[in-house]
């Protein structure tokens, strides 16, 4: 499934806003990624199930837009990414004020329930990463961009700071990551496709299911 | 910052490295996860910028990246090396000359050096999630027939709180927490036949804020069976479990 861009995302919006069914379905799919990318890197993935409170953010999205209260798709995307901060709030406050009383029954309670970060890759995954890394520095055209990113990264020196050292421009210094980021998806599909990005058969079959579910909520059959 | 009309993609990428550092104030954060949720190609950005930073700090740990020293004193500093170098090397031909070919002390470092890389080849890093424990497998496993020199376990446990110890999200003025819940933290490794404590490490401070790292010395000296991992978090006036993993010695 290729990525839609932001443009047909809102022309799906806005159709799914005049109450087309069909349109609504789309749209459930085309917020999926994103819904799942805040989720996923806003300061509270750590402690939550974002399958979980993604498929919440658009059931809360979806009811939202049927009850037409909101006119405009720009303001549906805002909608839908601070309802899903806010669960994620309160999903990590609630688990914060559980971890402080831990003790070890409690802390085997709460990993049965608990969904593991799911960056916390296993060992050979994490290998792969770091080989996929180490090929993309050895591909950079000049050694200056290769310590612009070790120096960056590693070190934590800032974007100011670096370019004033290494002599670059604001503008090269973007286009180095932008480049660097592009790249790396390339050689992680290539060597290790499970970790490319989010589960994409996930991102199409999860939307069905939650259409047929309101769809029978509402209608009484499908 | 910008409305979303008004931002083409190529600059809200620009703000990609500093939403994934935690960089951006709330109001920006809100309007960039805002644009996330409308653009799964920026969402492909984002994730990319997290994998690139993970990829080259374990790049790092694996010591498969190559660090140059900054421009500026590059230069001075490969004088340095050359004279240096020449040094050891008029040194080495002097003594190869005056140390008679069959002396024992050569072959006793070399075995020395040899077991030196064995012990660090062996070495095994574990890195941990918050909590863990329960499932049906065992976190770590380590065989007696085949048991690193060592297991550095490297547990992600440190939970930071706000400038005034509160356990807060979101610190006043939308900043994240940045203070470490306790001062120091230690680990037990605890067997679970009969809780009997079988070592303890020393307490450490995060490093980074957040990065513990506990190495248990030779594995393969403690009895087979299933063992508890446990870490504690101590402040001054007040001590806590934080964690537990199960770590299992096997026979095999």
């Amino acid at each position: 499934m290729s990525a839609l861009s932001a443009e047909e995302i809102e022309k799906i919006v806005a159709e799914a806003l005049t109450g087309d069914r069909a349109a609504e379905s789309r749209m459930l799919a085309a917020l999926r990624p994103g819904v799942l990318a805040v989720l996923r890197f806003g300061a509270f993935h750590r402690w939550i199930d974002q399958e979980d409170l993604t498929q919440e953010t658009l059931h809360i999205v979806v009811e939202r837009v049927r009850a037409r209260t909101i006119d405009d798709p720009r303001k549906v995307f805002a909608f839908a990414a601070a309802t899903a901060r806010n669960l994620a709030l309160n999903a990590a406050r609630k688990m914060l004020r559980q971890q402080t009383v831990v003790d070890s029954d409690l802390v085997d309670e709460l990993a049965q329930n608990l969904e593991m970060e799911q960056s916390e890759l296993p060992d050979s995954d994490d290998r792969h990463l770091a080989q996929a890394v180490s090929e993309l520095l050895e591909e950079l055209p000049t050694e200056r961009d290769r310590q612009m990113l070790i120096r960056f990264y590693l070190d934590g020196i800032d974007k100011q700071q670096l370019c004033r050292d290494l002599g670059l421009s604001p503008k090269h210094f973007d286009r180095v990551l932008m480049r660097a980021r592009s790249r790396l998806r390339t050689i992680i599909e290539r060597r290790a496709p499970h970790l490319a990005l989010f589960p994409r058969v996930i991102s199409i079959l999860l939307p069905v299911a939650m259409s047929f579910t309101f769809w029978v909520r509402h209608f009484g059959s499908w | 910052m910008k409305s979303l009309e008004h931002n083409s993609f190529e600059e809200q990428t620009k703000l990609v490295p500093r939403y994934v550092a935690g960089d951006l104030s709330r109001s920006e954060r809100a309007e960039f996860e805002a644009w996330l949720v409308s653009s799964p190609e920026l969402a492909f950005e984002v994730e990319m910028e997290r994998r690139l930073r993970r990829g080259i700090a374990s790049a790092a740990r694996r010591g498969w990246i190559k660090r140059q020293a900054p421009v500026d004193r590059g230069r001075e500093r490969r004088w340095q090396f050359a004279i240096a170098a020449s040094a050891v090397l008029s040194v080495g031909i002097v003594l190869s000359f005056a140390i008679p070919s069959g002396e024992s002390v050569t072959p006793g470092k070399r075995l020395f050096a040899a077991a030196g890389e064995q012990r660090v080849a062996s070495s095994r890093n574990v890195r941990l999630g918050s909590v863990r424990g329960s499932g049906g497998m065992p976190d770590v496993s380590v065989s007696l027939t085949d048991a690193p020199s060592e297991l550095v376990i490297e547990p992600d446990v440190v939970v930071l709180t706000c400038a005034d110890g509160t356990i807060e999200l979101e610190c006043a003025g939308g900043s994240a927490p940045q203070t470490p819940q306790y001062a120091e933290y230690e680990m037990d490794l605890v067997k679970r036949h009969g809780a009997a404590l079988s070592w303890r490490s020393s307490r450490q401070v995060p490093v980074g804020r957040t990065q513990l790292s506990f190495t248990l010395r030779d594995p393969a000296s403690y009895d087979a069976g299933d063992y508890d991992l446990i870490v504690r978090g101590h402040s001054p006036d007040h001590s806590e479990v934080v964690a537990r993993f199960w770590l299992r010695v096997s026979a095999q």
